[in-house]
């Protein structure tokens, strides 16, 4: 009912958004995915603004998921040795790269610096300090900093 | 307050804050090359004291074990070229949100001709009234309805001192020579801001409530400061004058009203007025009959009389008016469309 009432409203909403981009239809479904992923509503009050404040999000993710594609992208492209994983890997990498990306969203540069140095480059914690020109002691805080905030992030 | 699920199992134990806690502390332990025997024997002490702490440490490993799969690639370029865009699409959204309240930056703009130094101003909004200051050193507080704050930048610190109302403070770094701690005092506590984004709000039953966004906040209870506790993004702690509770998860839409948006995801009715009647003069209750009724949606705060209307057209419930300040919200006859 509410799909029928405001998905073309919503489909009109992320064209004008998007500057007609193709994925404008992707969005508003994912929007409406995520209406019905809200619990144990007896009404939705307002419809039209609760869809924009969701909507809001949609694209947001939308941006970010655009740069992280076209970072990854350009990162194969500068390696000296042709990095060749295919297609599947590829596809594989960027959906890692996206979950990944969500979970450190809160965390300082910093403390998300030193945990990809750590977990992703297997720097020793002396040498993360060294990088970003803190004490040890702060980077082992980083990496507990960073951790919970995956954790809090898979948290249901 | 629980947050809607996308992963969750049913029948699987759910571990707590504190064991999630726990759990990232002993991580950062043992990834130290540094790390002893004798701290693997007391992780695996704590490990073994039940499935609180097995599930979160669970969560851990799969954590790790989604980093560990990306380490072969060049990945870390990738995710802080991320983060750089994100950074910069944040501070475009705050500066488009600077254009809105005019009257706080016109009196930012006026004041900035006198001299910092010893300079000392009452922020005052009214119920229903909302707005943005820039500090001196490009620090932006939002201060939501019925607030009153003291911005002090004069002695060894940045002082912020909210007397009641709520604060959503994103701290500026416009001089980095500028070494001063950022602090918000409340009665019951001193909060010391790094580098961060963060809400303090006064409530009921004479304590404030800690919201933090973005880095950290450490919160030091006036009664009690030996008993200090910082808060990292995404958590959010009740503090009295002698104590801070243990802290749980902010959700994200706790500082939606800076766009002028409450936004209730599965809140309780009676929780809901309670929220909106901050936004409203006079009195606005609920009747026990429909307080346990759940709602879902965006409601712009400018007009609490249309949300209201919106309540009783989309829920059982009627509103009686007796007096043009005194609402209440009592069982209706059904939703019926109007």
């Amino acid at each position: 009912m509410l799909y029928r009432a405001h998905h073309g409203w919503l489909l009109g909403w992320f064209r004008r958004r998007l500057g007609g981009a193709p994925c404008a239809a992707d969005l508003a479904h994912d929007t409406f995915v995520r209406v019905m992923q809200s619990r144990e509503a007896h009404a939705i009050v307002e419809p039209r603004a609760f869809l924009r404040t969701l909507a809001h999000g949609v694209v947001a993710n939308h941006w970010r998921r655009q740069a992280i594609e076209r970072a990854w992208l350009e990162t194969l492209a500068r390696q000296p040795e042709p990095l060749a994983p295919s297609p599947e890997d590829r596809l594989l990498i960027l959906e890692a790269l996206y979950r990944v990306d969500a979970m450190l969203d809160r965390l300082s540069a910093k403390a998300r610096s030193a945990f990809l140095l750590s977990q992703l480059d297997g720097l020793t914690y002396a040498r993360i300090a060294g990088e970003l020109g803190v004490s040890e002691r702060m980077v082992k805080k980083y990496m507990a900093q960073a951790m919970l905030q995956c954790l809090l992030a898979l948290q249901p | 307050m629980t947050m809607p699920s996308m992963h969750h199992v049913p029948g699987a134990a759910a571990p707590g804050f504190d064991d999630l806690q726990q759990a990232a502390e002993w991580f950062a332990v043992l990834q130290a090359d540094s790390a002893s025997d004798r701290e693997r024997r007391d992780w695996q002490r704590w490990l073994d004291r039940g499935p609180g702490q097995r599930a979160a440490w669970a969560r851990v490993e799969a954590v790790a074990g989604e980093f560990a799969g990306l380490s072969g690639w060049p990945a870390r370029r990738v995710l802080e070229q991320g983060a750089d865009g994100r950074q910069r699409r944040r501070r475009a959204v705050l500066r488009a949100l600077a254009l809105v309240p005019m009257a706080g930056m016109a009196g930012w703009l006026g004041a900035r001709t006198l001299p910092w130094q010893g300079w000392t101003a009452a922020e005052r909004t009214g119920v229903g009234e909302r707005r943005e200051i820039v500090l001196a050193d490009g620090s932006s507080v939002w201060l939501n309805t019925a607030t009153a704050l003291d911005v002090a930048f004069d002695g060894p610190l940045r002082r912020l001192v909210l007397y009641r109302g709520e604060v959503l403070v994103s701290t500026g770094h416009r001089d980095p020579a500028e070494m001063r701690p950022l602090v918000v005092d409340v009665p019951q506590a001193r909060l010391t801001a790094r580098g961060t984004r963060f809400a303090v709000r006064h409530a009921a039953g004479d304590r404030v409530l800690l919201t933090v966004f973005e880095g950290a906040v450490e919160a030091r209870p006036a009664a009690g400061p030996g008993v200090a506790r910082t808060l990292s993004a995404g958590q959010q702690a009740w503090i009295h004058a002698d104590g801070v509770d243990a802290p749980h998860a902010a959700r994200g839409s706790d500082a939606d009203w800076t766009r002028g948006m409450l936004v209730a995801d599965g809140l309780r009715l009676a929780d809901f007025l309670a929220e909106l009647s901050r936004y409203r003069a006079g009195y606005l209750g609920c009747a026990p009959e429909v307080a346990e009724l759940r709602i879902v949606g965006a409601f712009p705060l400018a007009d609490t009389d249309r949300v209201l209307d919106a309540l009783q057209v989309t829920l059982p419930v009627k509103i009686h008016k007796p007096l043009p300040w005194w609402v209440s919200v009592g069982p209706g006859s059904g939703a019926s469309r109007r």
